[in-house]
């Protein structure tokens, strides 16, 4: 840990004080908190898109609507369907932020080891999200 | 899918979270086979369904662990550049190999995940022996507090080199397979790097999801995550691991949850079955 810049020129003492205090704190907690809300927003689309489907099947619409034709795994299906509450797209949604949110929690790292100055570990997070980014890009 | 399946589905995947938890080897080993034998999805959906359902059941333990300072987020994020570059491989390697070679892998790792059950049973102290000067330049050094001793323990890292090319292998069987790999990552992290046992669960927990979401992405664009099977599927394996965690605590014996290890096994000779039989089908 000695070997990385603290953030503002303290005493060393005092200097590690304020890594103790704010810089593991802030980042443990912010990144348990990206993971626990990603994953209850997620918990909560799905339930509604399973409980949804059961009632009037998966390219039905909870409001009674026709249902979207277009596939829900495009981007102008999901919104239609999500439009006509269609429980496929409410599902697809669900999906979706379920696998966003690891994607977050790297870009969480990433602003709180900027934070620190932590140059190594901005590094490897730009990495690891990267990485991440182009697995999206892929398969196109 | 017929109508009324959602639900079929959903309670199978909860009793296979319910499983994958009390054995200790996480949902989605167990949700492959579950909807291959029982469902006869195809394996591809299959691991589809999987590959996104271990995001939601490794988050949640992953933040309690993060908030309770059992793991290490340096050491996580480095290897993370190993298990999602092995990802990203494994699932366009998943495209070209044939369901047999699935099928015949996902055995191997059952088996290999259920003899680590009992490896696992000794939590000892880490061995008292200094970091490496990588592990020490990379700042992976650190310490956890420990419950039952009550006080603060230190650790050292070694052969982080090692470490990493294992957690590239972990990766790329998550990628292939939709799976976690967290008896490898546990492997990599307390074998090869020495790392506590607490610390190396711990952080082979919070890099599951993001080393999944390497893959995921790969997996969806195929067409292979559909959405019938893998709400329900995600659910029920979320719900499943939430009930087991919480049947584990009044579970105190670890002794207790060797008893079912043997029902892994048994899955993982089904699944290496399917693999050698398609096999020799083809001879």
């Amino acid at each position: 840990m000695s070997d990385r810049p603290a953030p503002t020129p303290l005493s060393p003492v005092a200097g590690a004080q304020v890594r103790r205090l704010a810089d593991p704190e802030r980042l443990r907690l912010a990144v348990a908190w990206v993971l626990t809300v990603g994953v209850a927003i997620s918990a909560a689309l799905l339930i509604v898109s399973v409980i949804g489907a059961v009632l009037v099947g998966w390219d039905g619409s909870l409001i009674g609507r026709p249902p979207a034709v277009e596939p829900v795994f495009t981007l102008a299906g999901l919104l239609a369907g999500l439009a006509v509450l269609q429980p496929a797209a409410i599902g697809q949604l669900g999906l979706l932020v379920l696998v966003l949110t690891p994607i977050l929690r790297v870009l969480t790292s990433l602003i709180l080891f900027a934070v620190e100055r932590d140059r190594v570990y901005v590094a490897v997070s730009l990495g690891v999200l990267a990485i991440l980014l182009a697995s999206l890009l892929v398969v196109r | 899918m017929t109508p009324g399946n959602e639900l079929a589905l959903f309670a199978i995947c909860v009793a296979a979270g319910v499983l994958g938890a009390l054995a200790g080897i996480g949902g989605g080993l167990l949700v492959i086979p579950a909807l291959t034998i029982l469902f006869g999805v195809p394996i591809h959906l299959a691991i589809g369904a999987s590959i996104v359902s271990i995001i939601a059941t490794s988050s949640g333990a992953a933040a309690a662990y993060v908030r309770d300072r059992l793991t290490n987020l340096r050491v996580g994020m480095f290897l993370e550049l190993a298990t999602t570059s092995g990802a990203v491989l494994g699932a366009l390697l998943a495209a070209i190999i044939a369901p047999q070679l699935l099928y015949l892998l996902l055995g191997i790792v059952l088996l290999f995940s259920a003899a680590m059950q009992v490896y696992r049973l000794r939590e000892e102290l880490p061995p008292d022996v200094p970091a490496s000067a990588t592990a020490r330049a990379l700042g992976l050094v650190s310490s956890y507090p420990d419950a039952r001793l009550g006080h603060e323990v230190p650790y050292a890292v070694q052969r982080v080199g090692l470490g990493f090319a294992l957690m590239g292998v972990a990766g790329l069987l998550s990628g292939l397979l939709g799976i976690g790999s967290g008896a490898l990552k546990v492997l990599a992290m307390d074998g090869a790097m020495r790392l506590p046992m607490k610390v190396s669960t711990a952080t082979s927990n919070f890099m599951i999801g993001v080393t999944a979401a390497a893959s995921a992405g790969i997996w969806i664009g195929r067409g292979d995550v559909d959405v019938r099977i893998a709400a329900p599927v995600a659910l029920g394996v979320l719900a499943g691991a939430l009930l087991g965690a919480r049947v584990m605590v009044r579970l105190r014996n670890r002794q207790v949850r060797l008893i079912f290890v043997p029902v892994i096994v048994v899955i993982g000779l089904e699944m290496l079955a399917r693999g050698l039989g398609l096999d020799l089908g083809l001879g």
